[in-house]
């Protein structure tokens, strides 16, 4: 339905068909606090996020999953190693240029609080264009609208909007600048099962109809199942690879990721 | 729970440090008030009883009263023979006889001008005079004088320099000695000059009379009995007072100038605290309301409301006493601070060390704790009303209070109403004074409806920075969201803004209906006044007569004042001459005549006449300070916009006045210049003419008519400073409430960042809403102020001929404060949200 009326821009970095790379992370390192105390959060992650795909990261608690889609979002500098998004190296960039390139060219939907509570539905959804300075695409607007199914919403806060509401309209501000990748950190997080697989079935039909390229950091096997591959972080680093992940393989990886881990530990 | 207080407060020592400043800024300037105040009286009783040290009674010629409008009465001389019957009465040790006056110290063809008197009297050494010789040695023969050290001093005169001393006449001194006054140098603003009794009788005019008998008595006797005695001997027609009574008195009369400035610093104290009060109420709901959870777990733990309640005003008590113990510190530089503040506006108070007496620190601390905590019970209240099962709840809504039910609408409604109709009533006829419970009951009621006007009125003046991009935009949802803050917060600066506009209209409008009625009836081509601020002019009646034989001069018409009692009152007449006074002035008279004067009369102003129900040939009585009770018959009843321009309402010719006032000097000798002599050269000519009185100021009609109501000017000026600091309160409130909501808003800050904003984007978000929050109390203030300015001016108008002036330039530079308070306020809040860490912001939950 989106690619009938709409179809991907021309001119974006993401071919449909080969799948190249949106996002590399090479050999990250990020550590917080010092000697003794000292965590290895990132311990030389290599990564590669194809165009046009849902990629779910999942790990235990402490794997390193959320400092890495913070590093890999810009909202988060790190101590070593590479992170190239499209032809850019974010390492390099500036405070202020980081702010830009989140601004411009991604999109990111949180477990909750997403929203502005003073700003209607609209008004979030446009924030990141209005911020730029640039006015919606009334089409593309249009048509984010009608697919969430927020036509009714669009004029309520975000305080008069259910859990599930209130995500959705995240999800189309993340959209609205079709930017070169979606960040989603636990977007169904809050809610419940019903409202949490509608939502994760937009985000893949986002991204196989509309080739949007999506990172969703989860560690609800069900969410990862709607992913077209799924990437186990433990102790900061890449562990496994699954493509086309189901429930009972995620599961399974994950089983096979504690042992090793724990033995590790001890 | 003390504990869990003292832990609370240490916790959040940021949130509470504006509000300690609040509690300390009101505090030290109640206290600062109440010092300044105390040391003044101290000073001034200090001043009055060293002078009268070593003496147990004087004598002096009767008067009806001591002293009108902190005037002390002239007396006329005791004849000579006075002393020697003195002297003679049993009980009586010594008699020093004194002869004292004005007179203006000359050095090196400059005149000594203070903001004080300009003494001049005959020497007593100890122990009869204060005065104890330093340098040099005492005057004993003509052409001698001593001077006080301090004056000495300043103007670099040593022992052996010639001065001059212009009384009716300029006599030539050589300083022979320098005194001291006491343990100081000096009397603080006066000049002091000692000659000989023999030289201060001569250059006073007195010929063998004098002043007043310094006395002492025998020991045998107590004060009292020889006060009895000396009554006994001389009976009605002298003055026998203790010299305790005398000091007194003095001390007194000095104090009562000081009134107003007691009045207005209490006022503006008042300010200070209501709005000090209205900011700690503010930031303690804002703290309660981040609160809720915690307090919800405490109350989950078994913590009754009670208890809550009392530890949240224990806080309030924690923070009232360590502000008002600060404020109270600091207080002491704060009354220096505010006396050099008064001296600018012409305001000259005695200078010396401050005086802190135990009732001003009760009192200073004890408003600082009541304030604040009065100003928690809110918070305390609705702290109580949290329930324990919202510690469970996930929501970390912004609270800003559920909306009222119709009752508490209607009720809420109700001090408005009240507000609205009383002034109303007011503009229809009612009595001015409900002015003033009708303008608490409006701005009360401003505050109850903001949560209903604010979103509209944030709407309205964030527009044009809505304009301006998304932080504008965002910045004007913020402020309209939570209105309950955002009016307390604005109703603080509203009111420290509102109380700006409106002394600047009812002052301005005073000023100008002075001026108008002024300018209207005196038509004088050139009007003489003294330069110093003296209450009943001071000019000599010499200057008149010089003016009056200049040839570029056709005529001169003297005004002299004076103070009678009226029943129970202190009233003010004029002295003028009918024969003259047409010439320079346009009166207008309803009934009888100007003329009728000369045969003792007095005319009254129109509305006094209609007050009094007085018409000519009534008689009333009026008390006099030389001659008591006199009935004076009503020949006249003069229009009262010209009774005005004349500054009294009473009017009498100036043979009656000579016949009851001891007091001979002009308060202004109006000018015609000749035919065909252009004004600049008839001033010129009566400047010439007016050297010898260097006090005398020569000024143009227009000149003379912009001059009245400088008293004004001068009370609005200083007022407006001390509201300034209102203000500077009011800017911590806004500084405080966005801090917290700074604080209170890490996730929507760190969401924005997230998605995009940038630094500079988010603190212009913050600096756009403080300059909201600002332009609303602008709106509201100027609004409020200028209104009830304006109803005052009407009601005023009723009795006085008065208009509303709108001075636009002083009401725009109100709005210009606002904005700026506004951007100040603004600051660090809008720097501390563009710091935040990102991902700590979007962590935090």
């Amino acid at each position: 339905m989106l690619t009938t009326t709409h179809p991907a821009p021309a001119a974006g970095p993401r071919p449909a068909t080969t799948p190249a790379p949106a996002a590399v992370a090479s050999g990250v390192v990020k550590t917080y606090g010092h000697g003794t105390t000292e965590v290895r959060a990132l311990d030389g992650v290599d990564l590669t996020i194809s165009a046009g795909q849902l990629t779910a990261v999942m790990g235990p608690s402490g794997s390193g999953k959320s400092t890495l889609m913070h590093a890999m979002a810009g909202l988060d500098a790190v101590d070593a190693g590479s992170i190239r998004l499209g032809g850019t190296e974010l390492t390099d960039l500036s405070e202020k240029q980081r702010t830009l390139l989140r601004r411009e060219r991604l999109g990111f939907v949180f477990q909750s609080f997403n929203l502005v509570p003073s700003l209607t539905a609209a008004e979030n959804i446009a924030l990141p264009l209005r911020l730029a300075g640039r006015t919606p695409d009334g089409l593309w607007l249009e048509e984010l609208v009608t697919t969430l199914g927020l036509q009714d919403r669009l004029t309520h806060r975000p305080s008069e909007l259910s859990g599930g509401q209130q995500q959705r309209v995240a999800v189309a501000r993340a959209l609205v600048t079709r930017p070169e990748i979606v960040f989603a950190d636990e977007p169904t997080g809050n809610l419940d099962s019903r409202h949490g697989q509608a939502l994760l079935a937009f985000l893949q039909r986002a991204a196989r109809e509309l080739g949007q390229t999506v990172v969703m950091v989860t560690h609800d096997p069900t969410a990862a199942s709607y992913a077209d591959r799924v990437v186990f972080l433990a102790d900061g680093r890449a562990a496994n690879d699954l493509t086309d992940p189901t429930v009972p393989t995620v599961l399974a990886t994950m089983a096979g990721l504690e042992q090793p881990a724990s033995r590790a530990e001890a | 729970m003390w504990h869990l207080t003292l832990r609370n407060v240490m916790a959040h020592r940021g949130r509470f440090a504006l509000t300690l400043l609040a509690v300390v800024l009101a505090v030290t300037f109640v206290s600062g008030s109440l010092m300044l105040t105390d040391t003044s009286a101290r000073l001034l009783e200090d001043q009055f009883t060293t002078a009268a040290a070593g003496v147990d009674l004087t004598v002096r010629d009767a008067a009806t009263f001591d002293q009108a409008m902190g005037v002390e009465v002239d007396r006329d001389p005791l004849p000579a023979h006075v002393i020697e019957r003195v002297r003679g009465l049993e009980g009586v040790a010594d008699v020093r006889p004194v002869a004292d006056g004005q007179g203006l110290l000359e050095v090196d063809g400059e005149a000594v001008v203070p903001t004080g008197a300009s003494m001049l009297s005959s020497y007593s050494p100890e122990p009869f005079g204060a005065f104890a010789i330093r340098e040099g040695r005492a005057p004993v023969a003509e052409g001698e004088v001593v001077l006080d050290l301090a004056t000495a001093g300043q103007t670099g005169v040593e022992v052996g320099d010639r001065v001059d001393v212009l009384t009716e006449s300029r006599t030539e001194l050589q300083v022979v000695g320098l005194a001291g006054f006491g343990d100081g140098d000096g009397i603080p603003g006066a000049t002091v000059t000692l000659v000989s009794l023999a030289e201060a009788q001569k250059m006073l005019d007195l010929g063998d009379g004098v002043s007043e008998l310094l006395v002492t008595t025998t020991r045998d006797r107590t004060v009292e009995e020889v006060i009895a005695a000396v009554r006994g001997d001389l009976g009605d027609d002298y003055a026998v007072t203790s010299a305790q009574d005398a000091a007194d008195a003095g001390a007194a009369a000095a104090q009562e100038q000081l009134g107003s400035l007691d009045m207005v610093l209490t006022a503006m104290s008042a300010a200070a605290l209501v709005v000090g009060a209205l900011l700690i109420a503010n930031t303690f709901a804002i703290v309660t309301s981040q609160r809720r959870r915690e307090i919800a777990l405490v109350r989950a733990a078994g913590a009754t409301a009670g208890q809550v309640t009392r530890a949240v005003l224990a806080e309030a008590l924690l923070i009232g006493a360590l502000g008002a113990v600060l404020g109270t510190g600091l207080g002491i530089l704060a009354a220096d601070g505010l006396r050099v503040l008064a001296s600018g506006f012409g305001m000259e108070l005695p200078q010396g060390r401050a005086t802190v007496t135990g009732s001003t620190v009760a009192v200073s601390i004890a408003v600082g704790m009541l304030v604040t905590v009065v100003a928690a019970v809110g918070a305390a209240r609705r702290a109580a009303h949290v329930a324990p099962v919202e510690a469970l709840r996930s929501s970390v809504d912004l609270v800003d209070g559920a909306a009222p039910s119709r009752r508490h609408r209607v009720a809420r409604a109700l001090p408005l109403a009240l507000g609205v109709t009383g002034v109303a009533a007011v503009v229809a006829g009612a009595p001015a004074l409900l002015l003033v419970p009708a303008a608490l009951a409006t701005v009360v009621g401003v505050a109850l409806q903001g949560p209903a006007l604010t979103p509209v009125l944030a709407r309205a003046v964030g527009a044009p920075l809505a304009r301006s991009g998304v932080p504008g935009q965002l910045a004007r949802q913020s402020a309209a969201r939570a209105p309950r803050r955002t009016t307390s917060t604005a109703m603080a600066l509203a009111l420290g803004l509102a109380l700006i506009a409106f002394m600047t209209v009812v002052a301005t409008s005073l000023k100008d209906g002075l001026s108008g009625s002024y300018r209207e009836t005196v038509t004088a081509d050139l009007v003489v006044e003294s330069s110093r601020a003296e209450m009943l002019g001071g000019l000599s009646p010499q200057a008149a007569e010089r003016v009056a034989d200049l040839s570029q001069v056709q005529g001169v018409s003297r005004v002299q004042y004076g103070h009678w009692i009226d029943g129970e009152q202190t009233n003010a007449l004029a002295a003028i001459d009918p024969e003259t006074l047409p010439m320079v002035a346009d009166l207008d008279l309803l009934a009888g005549s100007l003329d009728a004067l000369t045969g003792g009369g007095v005319v009254v102003a129109d509305s006094v006449a209609e007050e009094r129900d007085l018409q000519v040939g009534d008689v009333v009585t009026m008390t006099f300070s030389l001659t008591g009770d006199q009935d004076l018959e009503i020949v006249g009843v003069l229009d009262s916009l010209d009774a005005q321009a004349l500054s009294t309402s009473w009017l009498v010719s100036l043979e009656t006045y000579a016949r009851h006032f001891t007091e001979d000097v002009d308060a202004a000798v109006m000018v015609r210049a000749a035919d065909g002599i252009p004004v600049e050269q008839a001033q010129a000519a009566v400047r010439e003419a007016l050297a010898d009185h260097p006090t005398a100021d020569v000024r143009d009609q227009a000149t003379a008519a912009a001059a009245r109501g400088a008293t004004v000017q001068q009370v609005l000026g200083l007022v407006t400073v001390l509201l300034v600091l209102t203000v500077l309160i009011a800017m911590l409130g806004i500084t405080n409430s966005l801090a917290l909501s700074v604080a209170e808003r890490t996730r929507e800050i760190g969401l924005l960042r997230a998605v995009g904003t940038s630094r500079r984007q988010v603190r212009s978000m913050i600096q756009s809403e403080a300059v909201i929050v600002a332009a609303l109390a602008g709106l509201l203030g100027l609004a409020l102020g200028t209104g009830m300015g304006a109803v005052t001016v009407t009601a005023l108008a009723r009795t006085a001929p008065l208009a509303i002036t709108l001075p636009a330039g002083q009401l725009a530079a109100v709005a210009l404060v606002a904005l700026g308070a506004g951007v100040v306020a603004g600051l660090a809040p809008a720097r501390r949200a563009a710091r935040m860490d990102v991902l700590e912001a979007i962590a935090t939950h």
